[in-house]
């Protein structure tokens, strides 16, 4: 034994707090308090007015995907189909093919990610064995007006760059 | 009949049944500035005609035409269509003419003549608002039943229960009031609260009858189905219990069914317990006798009002971000020309009656006309406490606002009438 036991005082139970109206007016009172401030002026508020003035989000916010590459231009990815094998959601459709540039066997000649299967969990950039596809592009809204627009292709996932630099991406645990 | 009679009837008619259709629209938006307030949001800021958003309340305006033209849908599953569509009605008639009897002012004497300023110039008074008010339960219990929907069926059997659990409580405090005021006519005890109690304080309800005061308001937050008593359309556990087939416009006449009966009970709030159209300290004949300089201080009052109102909107109606040639700053202008030239038409119409014949027709018709606005901007308030209330307290669980109707409000109620007689008594 020995545990630490740590009692909470159980409140709501004097004479004072059981006539209820008192602690109604004090909560009441707290409300009015914030009401008239933000009567008084509104540029206390704490919103932030989305349309103009845009999140910033944090390095470890899982956006929308990238496909990463070599310093040479070469694509990192080796259609492995660890992401796809791993995916809950099944949104993730590779096609391997031969590769030709000797930095593996294999490379992908399609990669689609469909973004309205996708559940932004993650998993995909957990189970890469090299690092080839992250969700570190900070793209948090993603809209369109047709299906097709939102099933991403290779073209698509190599040519967006990170948002953030590489050390704080490393810093950020992934 | 004259034509002034026809006229007078007309106003009071017209008065008693578009000011609470008025409020509607006042009401939603003080209900959502008054939220995004409450919780250090903005509400509803965005919508706008041109630029002009009139400080939310074009979001009312979209929002009314949104529902207005959606596609009203009656589920196949329905089989009572009639009663279904009936339900809304109900709900929404029941709590505009509760508010008929309420007076707005005090008895208007033009040429000799008495006019009374209610909707509904009966005796009944009280009584007929508690009929009527009892009566809107209906609507629910017709909605949530030819719904066909359990969570429908289940929130209209809780509005049932709450109202009549609600209603004794309500009943009894009245049952105090009368004892203090010895009538039931809503007019006569609005006169009486003109009066003044030991010659310095307004004779007013809440000061003779508070415990009455206390459980009135929480009676009426009940009724109107609002916070802490929504459970007939506890969301968390029954979507959106009684109204939960409607959709669009049935819903809207729900909705602002809903807002109607809080302006109601808010002015009856009002004329039971915070002196009605009465201005404190100022009766209905010191008011006649002096509405000169009464006109004169208002006069001066105005524009120094005007002058700090103006300020304020110009500090808050500005984007709080870089914004080139800020729009709504020329909107602010605008707002402000506006009220600036309200004000004048108000200050000419005061001049008309300072160049007046005293104590004439327009000294009777001015007053009157204060004590309209008198009883409106108090309604306006015991709305915004409604509001206030909404955004404070949580909602009860079934059981707590079974006990605290049966177990708290009723003996209290009781025991209020006992003293309050034991009083009246002892002082006669």
């Amino acid at each position: 034994m020995g545990a630490k036991v740590k009692l909470i005082e159980r409140k709501g139970s004097s004479l004072i707090e059981r006539i209820y109206l008192i602690e109604i007016f004090k909560g009441m009172a707290t409300t009015f308090g914030h009401f008239l401030r933000n009567l008084k002026d509104n540029s206390k508020l704490y919103v932030q007015h989305y349309p103009e003035v845009k999140p910033e989000m944090p390095v470890r916010w899982r956006g929308r995907h990238r496909l990463t590459k070599h310093e040479d231009n070469t694509v990192k990815c080796v259609a492995c189909f660890m992401c796809q094998t791993n995916c809950p959601a099944d949104c993730i459709q590779i096609e391997a093919g031969e590769r030709l540039d000797d930095r593996a066997e294999k490379m992908p000649i399609s990669f689609n990610i469909d973004l309205l299967e996708c559940i932004y969990c993650g998993y995909c950039v957990e189970a890469c064995p090299l690092d080839a596809i992250r969700m570190d592009t900070g793209i948090y809204s993603v809209t369109d007006d047709n299906r097709e627009s939102f099933v991403l292709g290779l073209e698509e996932l190599l040519s967006t760059p990170g948002a953030y630099p590489e050390e704080d991406y490393k810093k950020g645990g992934a | 009949m004259s034509m002034l009679d026809i006229f007078m009837i007309a106003v009071r008619v017209a008065f008693s049944a578009f000011v609470p259709l008025c409020f509607i629209a006042v009401c939603v938006w003080m209900e959502r500035r008054g939220a995004g307030f409450f919780q250090d949001r903005a509400g509803p800021n965005r919508a706008h005609v041109f630029g002009f958003r009139a400080a939310g309340l074009m979001q009312n305006a979209a929002d009314g035409i949104k529902l207005f033209f959606k596609e009203d849908i009656i589920s196949d599953h329905i089989k009572h269509k009639f009663f279904f569509v009936l339900a809304p009605l109900i709900v929404f008639f029941c709590a505009l003419i509760s508010f008929a009897v309420v007076p707005f002012a005090d008895t208007l004497v033009i040429g000799g003549k008495s006019y009374v300023m209610q909707g509904i110039p009966i005796d009944v008074g009280i009584l007929w608002f508690i009929a009527i008010a009892g009566f809107s339960v209906y609507g629910i219990i017709l909605a949530g039943w030819s719904s066909t929907n359990k969570y429908g069926i289940l929130g209209s059997l809780r509005s049932a229960a709450q109202v009549i659990s609600y209603e004794i409580p309500m009943g009894l405090s009245i049952v105090s009031m009368l004892i203090v005021y010895g009538t039931v006519n809503l007019s006569e005890m609005a006169q009486y609260q003109g009066q003044l109690l030991f010659g310095f304080i307004p004779m007013w309800g809440a000061l003779l009858q508070p415990l009455a005061l206390v459980i009135f308001v929480i009676a009426a937050f009940a009724e109107c189905n609002r916070t802490p008593f929504d459970l007939a359309e506890g969301e968390s556990e029954i979507v959106a219990g009684f109204h939960v087939e409607y959709s669009a416009m049935k819903f809207a006449v729900f909705f602002m069914g809903e807002y109607v009966a809080m302006f109601a009970s808010s002015a009856i709030i009002i004329t039971l317990f915070f002196g009605g159209y009465q201005i404190p300290f100022l009766a209905t004949d010191t008011l006649i006798n002096f509405a000169k300089p009464v006109a004169f201080l208002l006069m001066v009052g105005l524009p120094v009002g005007m002058y700090f109102f103006a300020g304020w909107i110009r500090r808050n109606n500005k984007s709080h971000y870089e914004r080139e040639n800020d729009p709504r700053e020329f909107e602010a202008k605008v707002y402000i020309k506006c009220f600036w030239g309200l004000i004048v038409i108000i200050e000419i119409l005061l001049l008309a009656i300072l160049l007046s014949q005293s104590g004439g027709d327009m000294a009777h018709i001015f007053v009157a006309l204060l004590q309209i606005c008198t009883f409106l901007v108090k309604v306006t308030m015991m709305i915004f406490v409604y509001i206030w209330v909404r955004w404070t307290l949580p909602r009860f669980r079934y059981d707590q606002l079974q006990k605290l109707g049966w177990q708290m409000l009723l003996p209290l109620s009781l025991l209020n009438i006992f003293i309050t007689a034991a009083v009246v008594v002892a002082m006669n």
